[in-house]
């Protein structure tokens, strides 16, 4: 699972998810790729398992790029535990995604393919997400 | 290499900048666009969504643009940047920059593929274009829509440089003629996906900076 090596501060605040992902919007290396249409915190084991739903689809041949980082950690207080003596422990590890933010990038594969395997990984997201390709994009631009 | 000619384009200026004048000429079926350069003021105008969209369907980003501008003035220009939602990809503003036909211009041109690499075809490898496109200098009514490289004989670990690309006559690279831009390497999939998920240390055990990491193998 991806986690970061070494952090700043071990509890952050919560912050907002609002607007819509201005960078890293775009397909940068592959072919085809899953788009976000809607905010979320999504975990490392999401990604994890997008991933590796992916990757036992292509099989053999393509290549995979997670565009994704879970850098936001997320604290729990335990089971049963009264409010207040100060922030719960870190538990897990999320990525602030939202709307229009590329997650995954494929290449090396041809397009039945490559939309199967997103829609594999799409099933293990927590959000409903687009499947692109650059070939509609430059058609368009 | 496709070659090039140049595109009829009516705009008008607009005599209001910002964003509920721009929302509301969007709304309005038209897209705010700027046109600069050539030392003259910039000048707020406005094309028509559909055309622009008709001319770029038609592969006219990097085609010189003869404008005319309220229906009388004469003007040259290139679309140089294109902002769109990143979503519905709808066109929210373009940049124009004023250039004459024979200036010499600096351009990012797309670089497509011909071929399938024997690389791919025979080892299993994965062809992957580092770079999508690549800036080239030359006269701006002679800019070709894309750059073709043939990749047929390309092995596996192999690659091309920007520097074996062919370009058309009186252009120049502006990049590393160095630079890897395709290149055929072994896929990493299968390994990939037999890989077992590794054990993530869990979220508070991640040292902070200044911290030292804990030593590989003890408990936490």
């Amino acid at each position: 699972m991806l986690t970061p090596k070494r952090v700043k501060w071990r509890k952050v605040h919560r912050g907002r998810m609002t607007g819509k992902a201005m960078s890293g919007n775009t397909l940068t290396f592959g072919e085809f790729g899953l788009q976000a249409l809607e905010p979320c915190w999504m975990t490392a084991r999401q990604i994890e398992a997008a991933r590796i739903a992916m990757t036992r689809h292509i099989k053999r041949g393509g290549k995979v790029w997670i565009k994704i980082f879970p850098d936001k950690s997320v604290t729990k207080k335990p089971a049963e535990v009264r409010m207040g003596s100060g922030k719960g422990n870190p538990e897990f590890w999320v990525a602030v995604i939202l709307p229009g933010r590329v997650l995954f990038e494929l290449a090396g594969i041809t397009e039945p393919v490559a939309r199967e395997a997103l829609k594999l990984a799409s099933a293990k997201l927590p959000i409903s997400t687009k499947f692109i390709s650059r070939a509609e994009t430059e058609a368009a631009s | 290499m496709a070659t090039k000619n140049s595109d009829a384009l009516a705009v008008e200026t607009r005599p209001q900048a910002g964003t509920t004048s721009s929302n509301a000429l969007r709304r309005s079926g038209k897209i705010p666009a700027v046109l600069f350069g050539h030392g003259a003021a910039p000048a707020a105008i406005a094309i028509d969504a559909k055309a622009f969209d008709e001319l770029l369907h038609a592969g006219g980003k990097n085609r010189l643009l003869n404008l005319t501008i309220d229906g009388s003035g004469k003007d040259t220009a290139l679309l140089r940047d294109i902002q769109r939602d990143p979503i519905s990809r709808r066109i929210l503003h373009a940049d124009l920059q004023r250039v004459s036909a024979t200036e010499n211009v600096t351009a990012s041109l797309p670089l497509t593929t011909t071929g399938v690499p024997d690389g791919v075809r025979n080892f299993g490898g994965v062809m992957d274009l580092i770079m999508h496109t690549i800036d080239v200098q030359g006269p701006a009514n002679a800019l070709p829509d894309h750059l073709e490289v043939d990749v047929t004989e390309l092995g596996i670990h192999q690659h091309v440089t920007a520097g074996e690309i062919v370009l058309p006559p009186n252009f120049t690279l502006r990049i590393d003629p160095s630079t890897v831009v395709i290149s055929v390497e072994a896929s990493r999939t299968e390994a990939q996906a037999a890989e077992a998920p590794a054990a993530a240390p869990a979220a508070g055990d991640v040292p902070t900076v200044g911290e030292t990491a804990p030593a590989e193998g003890s408990t936490p």
